[in-house]
């Protein structure tokens, strides 16, 4: 089952007088389960395409399905909650809220709703990641790679329809690297979560099941 | 989600210090602004009202008059009543030579409005109790005391009276020329031949009663009193009907002009705008540096609802603490102030009573209006906050070019131009920062002008016309003036200043009174209506356009006629006819004409058209008696000021003999010869400038020790009235353009600190590569400075413009301005601010442009 | 025989903190650099390749021990002196490029110069910006660039003021692997178009491969390569 399908998408962006086409035309789908890497230059689009996919983004054309529902036809506060329940997002820049402590960190999303925490499922994926003793602290007190795995368990603990990471790596060192990559594919494997990386670094993108290459606003 | 709400704002309000003291310090300001104005404004209209109230000598909403019993009696189901006294008058001592004492009978709650309750000891109960103040004792040859035997005597129903009173208690005079003495309800039933009602058949006083009263609400008073009378049986509009009739007390109820409305509307507009601007801008900041973390919240699937609650919270919260340090400071401030700016007023109202009661309207008031700014000024920053795309926030590096994404030029990199586009990053936050800064130049240079613009030698010239004058005392109470020939001046007094050194050009001015009811004078002016007032008998005619004369025994008016010598005359301000002052007086003393006294505009020579009756040449007759004595044509028109009427403001006097009556000026020999028994009401005078001092000390001591019936009052005084209302305006002006000022600084003081703090590590960038810490201070410098000069030039020209504008009609319509433009305070502000702004941004880099900067590169936010 | 030394450094130590918990970031380094070279330094993180880098550039001051550049002693100039004289002497290029986002790529490759109250070598500076494929964005603002396009900028405003050392701090550690190597190839050929001594910092071996000369640093001190 195609759990994203994406049609004909195209993103334009307006640059002063000019239009910068990031995404030019785009045709993909997602199998449910799978780890699918996205590779490409710089300036490829690879941020843009996932951005869409995650609703943070408005289509110029084309559609978005994610989980059998149409992307470019809901409404700004509908996307918001949708990201909310449906989408695990990880940055390059992990994104923690520094006020906040690690649990509260990873239970953020189902606080915004007011839901409830499937204590079983928390502690199984604070065990997973190894965060078990810094639920109390917060996150600057904590090196790069705990921080992410922290942003992982936030990313899941929703358990979205999809798993999306930008960049995860991309400012570890090798060791830190692949810890963090190794963790991000068991954990979504063993939630049975679809996973969708983008990376620049190798080793990751020779983890996955699916390689897609982006240049210039398309896939090659 | 409330729980996260709570715990994402109470961390994040933890986390900020700086932006909580700031963002407090901002509400607070605006409260106190408020708060302040607000105190001292209700302080001082309590402390004047206060004060004109003893003037008057009742602090009641009303009074009626001319009761009897029954009447008395069915106050008692009036429903708009809240308290009502009992008076009974019985008439005035007899027994007394210089202070005047007015026998009453009491209730107690009449005795509190009208200031007669006792000080010391209690008040009476046994039918030959008294209360009355020390100078009525003192002038009955009794030391004031509590049990002290007293004499008294009085005429009441054409019989005399003369009893023994014992003193049961007594209080502080608050008048020097007359007095009240009471005795309680106890009197009144052992004298039932005193208190029989006869009013209706020979208007004797005694048996009526009286009553002053305080409402439930003044919301209608006059129509309800005007009702509650018509049903009584009297006639509301009919003084003399003989019935009974009500008066609301002006003082307490003083109408409420629309100009003080519209002055007030302005205020508070021109108030909420500084608070708005200040605010605004300090939440503005505080949400924009937040962005990113709005932005986080945002992608990680926070509603926009959501975000709006948490920054609403937190606005809440720093309300709450700011608001009611704001109240406090405000009001004792306001309070600490009030007394200043009241003694700087006392010379314009003697023994002025301040009063300022922590009135709740006051907190109330001031705490609506800042929360209600704080929330007006929190909507945009909050819906930029909210409406913000996630992406967008997220990435968001605060420039103008945050929307653009090139820049056409290529010359951006000397100290002053990347100062200038560093202001160019948010334009109109920019424009904000200004505005805040320029409304402390406009407002100081506005009231600035406002205070040049008090004309003090108008008001001299319309109060006195020599260096001093010698009045009766009642003169200088504007609620008394001189009416009657016993407050005439005698010689002795007149002899005594002859006596005194550098005396010169002097003269006695005589005054008809009204015990000279037999003088009366007959010209050209119809009358529509006449009638007669019902307190004092006096008859009177008026035509329709509301010019009312007051008639002697034969009919014919009374007038306010005066008589000098040519020095006096000679200082008046002759519009029409014989100009030349002396040719002028020969003529008069001749017999051949009188010289007519117009009111003037006050502050001008132009003769107001309603009081202009007759042309140079109409014909004046003089009855005497009765008889036709002489005729007199105008020779003459002269604008008259205060002084020519009685001295300065009061005009009790002339309005008491001869109403809005002609005003008519003789040569004293001419006075003397029509009157009997002609009395002197003021001796005017110059005095050389070196022995002004001295006369002034010597008429100071003369009134206090030899004559306490007597007043003085000197150009001198004068001028100093009329400068303490410059000095008020400048003080609270000063006070006012002090906050704004405050205001604006602490704007540019948050901006420069944020904006120090968000680009630390831009600036350790720009050191890193090559800018000196100098470079970085000079370009500061200029990024503050832009920000004075921008205030500048919009301070500078609107303060012309309002100056030429709302300034100019402002005081157009208040006699004593004469418009005086000046720049001088706009341009003294605006060298402070400068100042002040090229010296924030050193100071501000050396506390928060801290570490070295390596540490300041890895400040990765 | 040995060129010109460019840089030197004698005995360097940087330390963190007192007593037990301080931290010898740089324990005692001994380098001596020829003018022209492409140097690269690598270690894992941690190493104190980054604090090197910094005391190099004069951004940060030793504990103890000397940095030398040309006939210069830093530790003897006053911060006024120091940021002249990088400025003059020395380029920075920084893993997250550090461009100043209200200037155009123009008037940030300049910045250097103009702070210096010099006016810009045209020909040169329009010179670097062809080598470095950056003649269509020259009035363009740093938030519309490209990781890749915004650290292009940051190495010709490195090379603007023609100084004698370039400092590069992890540069493409932001950046894609094809990006990393173009990148790594113009700083090559840069230093010998201009005669410049390259010092790069990496963790990535392969293109520290790319340098005429690997230093491999490790807890604080040097442990090949010179």
């Amino acid at each position: 089952m195609d759990i994203v399908e994406i049609r004909h998408l195209k993103k334009y962006f307006k640059d002063g007088s000019q239009v910068v086409k990031a995404l030019d035309g785009i045709d993909l789908s997602i199998e449910k389960g799978k780890f699918t890497v996205i590779v490409g230059a710089s300036g490829s689009g690879k941020t843009t395409l996932l951005n869409t996919m995650a609703g943070l983004y408005k289509p110029t054309e084309g559609t978005v399905m994610v989980n059998g529902l149409d992307l470019s036809k809901m409404g700004e506060e509908q996307l918001t909650v949708f990201r909310r329940r449906k989408i695990g997002f990880v940055f390059q820049e992990y994104n923690l809220i520094p006020e906040l402590t690690i649990k509260e960190n990873i239970i953020f999303p189902l606080a915004l709703d007011d839901a409830r925490i499937d204590a079983a499922y928390f502690s199984n994926l604070v065990h997973l990641l190894g965060l078990e003793n810094c639920l109390d602290a917060c996150p600057h007190m904590l090196s790069g790679g705990a921080q992410q795995c922290t942003a992982i368990a936030r990313a899941l603990i929703t358990k979205p329809s999809i798993v999306l990471a930008d960049e995860p790596t991309g400012s570890f060192d090798m060791k830190t690297t692949q810890n963090v990559a190794g963790l991000l594919k068991m954990t979504a494997a063993t939630f049975h979560q679809t996973l969708v990386v983008i990376t620049h670094n190798l080793d990751l993108a020779q983890l996955a099941d699916r390689v897609v290459r982006l240049q210039d606003g398309k896939i090659v | 989600m409330k729980h996260m709400t709570g715990v994402l704002a109470s961390r994040s309000f933890r986390v900020n210090r700086m932006r909580n003291l700031i963002a407090v310090s901002a509400i607070m300001l605006t409260t106190i602004l408020f708060t302040t104005v607000t105190t001292i404004g209700m302080g001082a209209t309590e402390s004047i009202t206060l004060t004109m109230q003893m003037l008057k000598g009742s602090r009641s909403d009303g009074d009626f008059h001319n009761m009897t019993a029954k009447q008395y009696e069915s106050l008692e189901d009036a429903d708009f009543i809240r308290e009502y006294g009992l008076r009974m008058p019985v008439g005035f001592l007899t027994n007394t030579v210089r202070h005047n004492i007015e026998f009453d009978v009491l209730d107690s709650v009449q005795a509190d409005l009208t200031f007669c309750m006792p000080v010391h000891g209690s008040i009476p109960k046994a039918e030959n109790e008294i209360v009355t103040s020390d100078a009525a004792l003192r002038e009955l040859g009794v030391e004031p005391e509590v049990g002290a035997e007293v004499a008294i005597a009085f005429t009441a129903h054409g019989r005399e009276y003369q009893m023994d009173m014992m003193v049961s208690g007594w209080f502080e005079a608050t008048s020097e020329q007359l007095s009240m003495m009471w005795a309680g309800t106890a009197f009144r039933d052992a004298h039932p031949d005193i208190f029989e009602y006869t009013y209706d058949r020979d208007r004797e006083m005694a048996g009526t009663y009286y009553s002053d009263f305080t409402a439930v609400s003044t919301a209608g008073l006059q129509e309800k009193l005007d009702h509650w009378v018509w049903q009584m049986g009297g006639a509301p509009d009919e003084a003399n009907s003989g019935h009974l009739s009500a008066t609301i007390n002006a003082v307490t109820n003083p109408a409420l002009e629309p100009m003080t409305l519209l002055l007030g509307a302005v205020i508070i507009v021109l108030f909420v705008l500084c608070g708005y601007l200040l605010i605004y801008n300090v939440f503005d900041i505080a949400v924009m540096q937040e962005i990113r973390r709005y932005g986080l919240y945002r992608t990680v699937g926070m509603s926009r609802r959501q975000i709006k609650k948490l920054i609403n919270l937190q606005a809440l919260w720093l309300s709450s603490v700011g608001i009611p340090l704001g109240l406090l400071i405000g009001y004792f401030v306001g309070k600490a102030t009030l007394p200043y700016m009241m003694h700087t007023l006392s010379s314009s109202y003697e023994n002025v009573a301040i009063n300022v009661s922590p009135s709740p309207i006051v907190f109330v008031g001031a705490a609506v209006l800042a929360a209600f700014t704080v929330f007006l000024s929190t909507r945009k920053p909050v819906r930029a906050a909210v409406n913000i795309p996630p992406i967008e926030a997220f990435r968001y590096v605060e420039t103008a070019a945050g929307r653009k994404t090139t820049k056409k030029s290529t010359a951006g990199t000397s100290l002053f131009r990347l100062a200038w586009s560093n202001l160019g990053r948010n334009k109109r936050r920019s424009a904000f920062i200004a505005a805040s800064l320029s409304l402390c130049v406009i407002l100081l240079n506005s009231i600035g002008i406002a205070a040049d613009s008090v004309d003090i030698e108008k008001q001299v010239s319309y109060s006195i016309r020599t260096d001093f004058v010698v009045v009766n005392a009642l003169s200088k109470n504007i609620l008394e003036g001189f009416t009657r020939r016993e407050h005439g001046l005698g010689q002795e007094v007149i002899a005594a200043v002859n006596a005194q050194p550098g005396v010169d050009g002097a003269s006695a001015i005589y005054k008809n009174t009204l015990d000279d009811r037999n003088v009366t004078y007959d010209f050209p002016v119809a009358f529509d209506y006449t009638g007669t007032e019902e307190e004092t008998g006096i008859s009177y005619a008026g035509t329709n356009d509301g010019i009312v004369f007051h008639l002697g025994d034969d009919g014919h008016t009374l007038c306010n006629v005066y008589g000098m010598e040519e020095t006096a005359l000679a200082r008046m301000d002759i519009q029409e006819g014989e100009a030349d002052a002396h040719r002028l007086y020969r003529k008069m003393a001749d017999g051949e004409g009188v010289l007519l006294g117009v009111p003037s505009d006050m502050g001008t020579s132009v003769l107001n058209p309603v009081f202009d009756l007759l042309e140079v040449g109409d014909m004046i007759t003089v009855f005497k008696n009765g008889e036709p004595m002489m005729e007199l044509p105008v020779l003459a028109k002269a604008a008259i000021t205060g002084d020519d009427m009685e001295i300065g403001y009061t005009v009790n006097g002339t309005f008491e003999v001869g109403r809005d009556g002609l005003f008519l000026y003789l040569p004293t020999c001419i006075y003397t010869r029509i009157y009997d028994d002609p009395v002197i009401y003021k001796y005017s005078f110059d005095v050389e400038e070196e022995q002004r001092d001295s006369m002034s000390e010597f008429l100071e001591s003369y009134v206090t020790n030899v004559d306490p019936g007597l007043g003085y009052a000197s150009a001198e005084e004068a001028r100093k009235d009329a400068v303490t209302t410059r000095t008020m305006l400048r003080f609270v002006g000063g006070l006012l353009g002090m906050i704004f000022g405050a205001a604006g600084v602490l704007n540019l003081v948050n901006t420069i600190i944020t904006s120090i703090l968000a680009r630390r590590h831009e600036f350790a960038t720009m050191q890193s590569i090559g800018m000196t810490a100098r470079q970085l201070t000079r370009m500061m410098i200029w990024e503050s400075v832009y920000y004075a000069i921008g205030a500048c030039m919009a301070g500078l020209l609107l303060s012309v413009v309002l100056a030429f504008t709302v300034v100019k009609i402002l005081i157009s319509g208040i006699w004593y301005f004469t418009f005086h433009f000046t720049l001088v305070p706009a341009a003294i502000v605006c060298i402070l601010l400068l100042l002040v702004a090229a010296v924030l941004p050193v100071t501000a880099l050396k506390i928060f442009n801290k570490g070295s900067i390596v540490e300041k590169l890895r400040v990765a936010e | 025989m040995r060129e010109h030394v460019i840089l030197r450094t004698g005995n360097l130590k940087k330390y963190y903190g007192k007593g037990e918990t301080q931290v010898h970031a740089l324990d005692g380094v001994n380098l001596e650099i020829e003018a022209g070279k492409f140097v690269a330094i690598i270690g894992t993180s941690g190493s104190g390749k980054s604090t090197l880098l910094n005391l190099l550039g004069g951004l940060d001051t030793p504990t103890s021990g000397t940095v030398t550049i040309g006939n210069t002693e830093l530790s003897g100039l006053k911060e006024e002196q120091l940021t002249v004289f990088r400025r003059r002497r020395i380029g920075f290029i920084f893993q997250n490029y550090n461009l100043i986002p209200t200037l155009n790529v123009w008037e940030n490759i300049v910045f250097p110069v103009a702070m210096d109250g010099q006016k810009p070598d045209k020909k040169f500076i329009e010179e670097i910006v062809g080598l470095l494929g950056l003649e269509q964005k020259i009035y363009s603002l740093p938030n519309s660039l490209s990781g890749g396009q915004q650290q292009r900028v940051a190495i010709a405003r490195a090379l603007a003021s023609k100084p004698d050392i370039v400092l590069a701090d992890e540069p493409t550690g932001n950046l894609d692997s094809r990006t990393s190597d173009h990148v790594v190839q113009l700083l090559r050929m840069t230093s010998r178009k201009f005669r410049q001594t390259i010092i790069m910092i990496t963790h990535n071996p392969e293109i520290a491969q790319l340098a005429d000369q690997t230093i491999r640093i490790e807890d604080g001190r040097i442990v090949s390569g010179l």
